[in-house]
């Protein structure tokens, strides 16, 4: 019998989740649906900080409408600053880290250079209470075998300063995914675990594709993902752009 | 080989790779910089070089060199960059050379912006450097179509020895797609079957490339070979593709690029409402599928043609040339990193036609 998507969704007992992983692993969908799915089936507020600091576009500050119609906070840099190509790392952020206060999300830049951001605040991070999560996408070019995903993590911890406490499997080719290659990056995440001893926290994947899997086989919770930075193209029936071009700062 | 999921600026540095080029010189800037980010560590695992030059003017001279040789050589820039490197482009154009230029344009003029632009095609497409040449211009519209053109815009620039150059919009670089590689990677080319490289004299009279001709008839001569070039691109190159295109159409579309995918997601909505609508995407820029928006433009069926472009308006003196005044020439554009949304597209068809949405 197929499992509904979502009848087990993660659960946190830590404050604070750092979502990072490869260019293209897919971590911004992710943190963005983390953060909706969180803020809406709990009592406690839901803060996402847009932390890439190096990517221009496809970032999770481009969501601000969605996340902040939802009630999420998100942290990005405003007006002007919105769409800079700087790196900019906003000083709220390490209050953020330092708080007591519901659930932070971290939406961590690609790779090593992407995790330099918080290889600087490491030291702020109070042990134990931080969850560090690798997302994984086996047809990404750098992570499609475990070598890979375990230098593309030494790297990541290298520059971080941090500890990884699990993974995500996270695989997909956007909407060519069906429920093979679903299943190709599980076993890629399965080994991974293996080989690193990190638990796979969940898997993530669209919507469409859980609903017709028996999700019960992953034997890990699930996290049913609908795309919220979507190509203009992709834009249906009178839906505007998710980019706030008219917005002040 | 599997489907992998790339970022359109890793997939063309790939892309050339495959192509069999190994000689890169580049300056990093936004939305360019991941091929170069890419190809420092890919490169060198296939025995390639990337040179960072120190400033754009710099990385133009060094393909100029490098082209000298007989080797596939390219660059990728952004808009502000591709301007700086204009003078070699005429450089190399003057001494029949082959090179591949990326542009991955962003909102322009000046630094503009960072965001999306399709801004400079006048200047690819009329050629921004000086001189009597032309180079062929090819724009992808999906990573996988970026991947497929930059590999023959090296095969182009080699059989006209003349440089080509591909341009996208910042998106057609930094968005992902699924993308298929060919399972036949080519071997680098031999500079010493060319014919004309510099590949050492020993054995054979020297040769010179060069641009500069003081004698008038000498220089007119050039002049004329690169004017026939320029004839077999118009005759040889022209790429198009048509989408939704009937006797039904009341509206023919013309828009290249990403600009073109969202022109399509309009025209199947508007077909849903029972409007009409065709589509002609130019996937060669120069030469201009000049025949085909005619022929199509000047159809019975059809009321209007609409330009759709992330500029205030260039590709639409193209197609306005080409319908010769046979039909309105309508334009719809966004700028300064603003991409029109479809929907934008279905209002502006619906003005046209006065049509209530």
């Amino acid at each position: 019998m197929a499992g509904t998507a979502g009848d087990c969704y993660p659960s946190f007992s830590k404050r604070i989740i750092a979502l990072v992983g490869g260019f293209g692993s897919g971590k911004t969908e992710v943190s963005i649906n983390l953060a909706k799915y969180l803020v809406r089936s709990h009592n406690f507020p839901v803060t996402l900080v847009d932390l890439d600091l190096v990517n221009p576009y496809f970032r999770s500050r481009e969501a601000i409408t969605e996340m902040e119609t939802l009630g999420v906070e998100l942290i990005a840099p405003r007006g002007g600053k919105f769409y800079a190509d700087l790196p900019i790392l906003l000083p709220q952020v390490r209050g953020l880290i330092e708080g007591h206060e519901g659930m932070l999300i971290l939406d961590v830049g690609g790779d090593a250079q992407g995790t330099r951001a918080l290889g600087s605040m490491s030291g702020i991070f109070p042990q134990g209470k931080y969850e560090m999560l690798m997302v994984l996408n086996s047809r990404r070019p750098q992570t499609f075998d475990v070598v890979g995903c375990i230098k593309t993590m030494d790297r990541i911890a290298h520059s971080s300063k941090l500890r990884f406490t699990g993974l995500i499997s996270n695989t997909h080719l956007i909407d060519e995914t069906d429920e093979e290659i679903l299943l190709e990056g599980f076993h890629l995440a399965r080994e991974v675990s293996r080989e690193s001893g990190l638990p796979v926290v969940f898997v993530s994947a669209k919507r469409g594709i859980l609903d017709r899997m028996d999700t019960a086989i992953f034997g890990c919770p699930v996290l049913p993902l609908d795309r919220s930075l979507l190509k203009p193209w992709e834009l249906k029936e009178n839906q505007d752009r998710n980019q706030p071009n008219n917005r002040k700062g | 080989m599997a489907k992998r999921l790339m970022k359109g600026n890793e997939a063309i540095g790939e892309a050339a790779i495959c192509a069999g080029a190994r000689n890169y010189f580049a300056y990093p800037i936004t939305p360019q910089s991941e091929v170069a980010e890419y190809l420092c560590w890919r490169l060198p695992e296939v025995g390639g070089i990337f040179v960072q030059a120190e400033s754009e003017v710099a990385v133009g001279n060094m393909l100029f060199g490098a082209a000298a040789s007989g080797k596939r050589v390219f660059t990728t820039s952004s808009s502000p960059g591709i301007s700086l490197m204009q003078e070699a482009i005429s450089y190399m154009a003057g001494a029949h050379l082959p090179a591949v230029i990326l542009n991955i344009m962003r909102g322009g003029p000046g630094l503009g912006g960072i965001l999306p632009s399709q801004s400079d095609y006048f200047q690819a497409t009329k050629t921004g450097g000086h001189g009597d040449y032309r180079v062929i211009v090819l724009a992808p519209s999906s990573v996988q179509e970026a991947v497929d053109l930059m590999i023959l815009a090296f095969d182009l620039a080699d059989k006209y020895r003349n440089p080509v150059m591909m341009i996208g919009d910042g998106m057609i670089g930094q968005m992902m797609e699924s993308v298929e590689f060919p399972e036949k990677y080519r071997e680098p080319n031999k500079p010493e079957e060319s014919g004309w490289a510099l590949t050492g004299a020993k054995g054979r009279d020297s040769r010179i490339i060069k641009s500069l001709f003081l004698d008038p008839e000498k220089l007119e001569e050039n002049n004329l070979l690169l004017a026939e070039k320029c004839k077999k691109f118009m005759a040889n190159e022209i790429r198009h593709e048509l989408y939704k295109v009937s006797d039904r159409n009341r509206i023919l579309i013309a828009a290249y690029g990403t600009m073109a995918r969202i022109c399509q997601t309009a025209i199947d909505e508007l077909e849903a409402e029972g409007v009409s609508v065709g589509l002609f995407r130019p996937i060669s820029l120069f030469p201009f599928p000049e025949k085909v928006i005619h022929d199509e433009a000047v159809k019975k069926n059809i009321e209007k043609v609409l330009t759709v472009e992330m500029s205030v308006g260039q590709m639409v003196e193209d197609i306005e040339r080409c319908v010769q005044g046979r039909k309105p020439v309508e334009f719809y554009g966004r700028t300064g990193g603003i991409v029109p949304t479809p929907n934008e597209v279905k209002g502006k068809v619906r003005e046209l036609l006065k049509l209530t949405a």
